[in-house]
């Protein structure tokens, strides 16, 4: 006969709680720290290889389409029309970059939603695609806000 | 592995089961409400960790390499074989050795299991893409999985309450 299992919460339970909360820290600790001095960089790879670099500002221009694997992305500027005078290239807010479109099965990269910090990704798995924001402070002295 | 006709059969069932919530997960995207890459409920982790405690460590194991074989196939997306099979794969070893300790729950395996399976579809997501970009997203799912580890954990503990007085609960 098979030990039957504990179905109430002990005190180990806690300890394995605490144990996955201070990984997450941890991870956390390391992975958000913030960019670097350089201008804030969104940097497309595809299927782990480098294809595209550029300034966010870049995109109020179209936006950009990226194919692999069959799906195809379009990366487009994020702006929070609640509040364009503060809609700003991805520094501050919700104002950022995003994949307004994919025709990926899953979508989680559409459902991503905005990136706007250094070190934020948006991962399309289906398409093997990630952008990654880097570099940059709240002092970079990107762009503030969009007028007009 | 010597298997009984009770037990391939029980097998066969809790597989069945297994994809059968996997299939209803999907209908519930979890990522609507938090945007993540990878994130879900893990209902499929119920049935895991039960087949660990009612039928051990080896036909949790069977149980679990048929569901991500046979989810991938029906999904007809082989790539994601991968990601299912190192996320339950993780999950069980980590679960199999926390049911061992034992001062742990259900709660607490279940726990330590749904971070394990996030922890593991990280790692493919790091040998597919080839890139430590996923990592980002690692804090997130280790956080969401107290939540879905918990919730799976609650789940599993009503299911061997209800089960306690079966012959499934006596192996």
């Amino acid at each position: 006969m098979k030990p039957s299992p504990k179905l109430r919460p002990t005190v180990w339970d806690g300890l394995v709680v605490l144990c996955v909360a201070a990984l997450a820290v941890g991870v956390a600790f390391f992975q958000w720290r913030g960019g670097t001095t350089e201008a804030l960089t969104a940097v497309v790879s595809v299927d782990g290889t480098e294809a595209d670099r550029f300034a966010p500002a870049d995109l109020l221009e179209a936006p950009r389409t990226y194919e692999n694997n069959g799906y195809t992305l379009e990366v487009a500027l994020s702006i929070d029309y609640e509040h364009p005078a503060s809609s700003a290239l991805p520094s501050s807010g919700e104002s950022g970059l995003r994949v307004a479109r994919s025709d990926c099965p899953t979508q989680d990269c559409v459902h991503t939603g905005t990136i706007s910090r250094s070190g934020q990704s948006i991962v399309c798995l289906p398409a093997r695609i990630i952008i990654r924001l880097e570099g940059g402070t709240p002092e970079d002295g990107g762009v503030d806000a969009i007028l007009g | 592995m010597k298997l009984t006709a009770k037990q391939l059969t029980l097998c066969a069932l809790l597989t069945a089961m297994a994809l059968a919530l996997s299939y209803l997960e999907n209908l519930f995207p979890l990522s609507l409400a938090i945007p993540v890459p990878g994130v879900k409920l893990g209902l499929a982790n119920i049935v895991t960790l039960f087949a660990l405690y009612a039928l051990g460590p080896g036909e949790a194991l069977l149980i679990l390499l048929a569901r991500c074989l046979l989810g991938a196939l029906f999904a007809g997306n082989m790539n994601a074989l991968i990601f299912s099979l190192l996320g339950g794969l993780s999950a069980m070893g980590t679960m199999i050795l926390l049911s061992r300790r034992r001062g742990l729950s259900v709660y607490g395996v279940s726990v330590g299991g749904a971070a394990a399976h996030n922890c593991g579809q990280i790692a493919a997501a790091l040998l597919t893409l080839g890139s430590a970009a996923p990592l980002y997203y690692l804090p997130i799912l280790l956080a969401v999985s107290l939540l879905t580890g918990g919730l799976t954990g609650l789940a599993s503990a009503c299911l061997f309450q209800g089960l306690r007085h079966t012959d499934l609960m006596k192996g």
